[in-house]
């Protein structure tokens, strides 16, 4: 699939995977990327660039195994703008849903 | 590629980011070889799944440099940002670099039009002193009506260029979140 394309949706399945729980970098780059083919260093910079627009906070915690992991919470603002992806995103993939219909059904 | 080699590789196209903000990334990814090792992969199988260091490392480096042009809008910064963002690909020596130009081009030529504008009495002056004789009063009147015309659009370039500015690095930034990005090519 396109490069551009994906990059944008990858915003939305972070925040998604992190609206019922708090995950950790590693977590959150797996559950993608057993659905979607990407890139795994990639979702980092995403991670940084929207806790730096306070979509998300951090905290440390000791795991059992092994060094202390870093989890994404996500915040108030975050959940909004959540909502407002999703939005769009049904919008968008209802009008391009309803045109391969159209295409498919007048040959 | 191992976990020391990929770190190496991160850290060097880091350059230009604070120490701590270094630290903080290269943390990151060494937890990441954490958990991918305790699940029993290996370090080379985790570090070909995260692909290029470098490119992730052009990536943060853009968005920091946006980040940084858009607190502080000095000219340095926003160059360092422009440039910066080109960096992520080829496509975007066009669609980053030809904007910029045209809008350098048409903010530089608003400030020059406005302070050759604010100079034209003291041109006149000078050109008196030069060409005695050649003083007609006409000529210090205009000019001076368009000192006053210049003064005016050099205030009025003032905001212009901020908003310009505030403009193109938001392009910048959206620019940044959806070009390229270290996903894979297929």
């Amino acid at each position: 699939m396109n490069v551009q394309f994906k990059k944008g949706v990858l915003e939305l399945c972070v925040l998604v995977l992190l609206e019922k729980q708090d995950r950790y970098g590693y977590e959150l780059v797996q559950k993608i990327s057993d659905q979607i083919e990407i890139s795994e260093g990639s979702v980092y910079p995403l991670l940084r660039r929207l806790t730096k627009e306070e979509y998300f906070t951090t905290y440390l915690q000791e795991s059992t195994e092994g060094p202390s992991r870093k989890y994404y919470t996500l915040t108030d603002k975050g959940r909004e703008y959540l909502h407002k992806l999703i939005e769009e995103w049904n919008e968008f993939t209802r009008g391009v849903n309803q045109l391969i219909k159209e295409g498919g059904s007048s040959e | 590629m191992n976990k020391k080699q990929f770190l190496q590789q991160l850290d060097s196209a880091l350059q230009g980011l604070s120490q701590e903000e270094r630290r903080d990334i290269l943390q990151d990814y060494e937890e990441y070889f954490a958990s991918g090792l305790e699940e029993g992969k290996s370090e080379e199988e985790i570090a070909s799944a995260l692909g290029s260091p470098r490119q992730i490392g052009k990536e943060l480096a853009a968005s920091h440099q946006v980040e940084r042009a858009r607190t502080t809008a000095t000219a340095g910064n926003v160059m360092r940002a422009v440039w910066a963002v080109i960096g992520l690909g080829f496509f975007n020596l066009i669609i980053v670099l030809a904007p910029f130009v045209a809008l350098m081009g048409f903010v530089l030529s608003g400030w020059l039009m406005g302070v050759s504008l604010v100079a034209s009495p003291l041109l006149v002056l000078v050109s008196a002193v030069i060409n005695l004789g050649t003083f007609v009063w006409f000529d210090l009147f205009t000019s001076m009506a368009l000192c006053g015309i210049g003064l005016f659009i050099l205030i009025g370039m003032f905001f212009a260029t901020k908003s310009v500015m505030r403009g193109f690095i938001r392009y910048l930034k959206f620019n940044a979140s959806f070009v390229k990005g270290g996903l894979r090519h297929d």
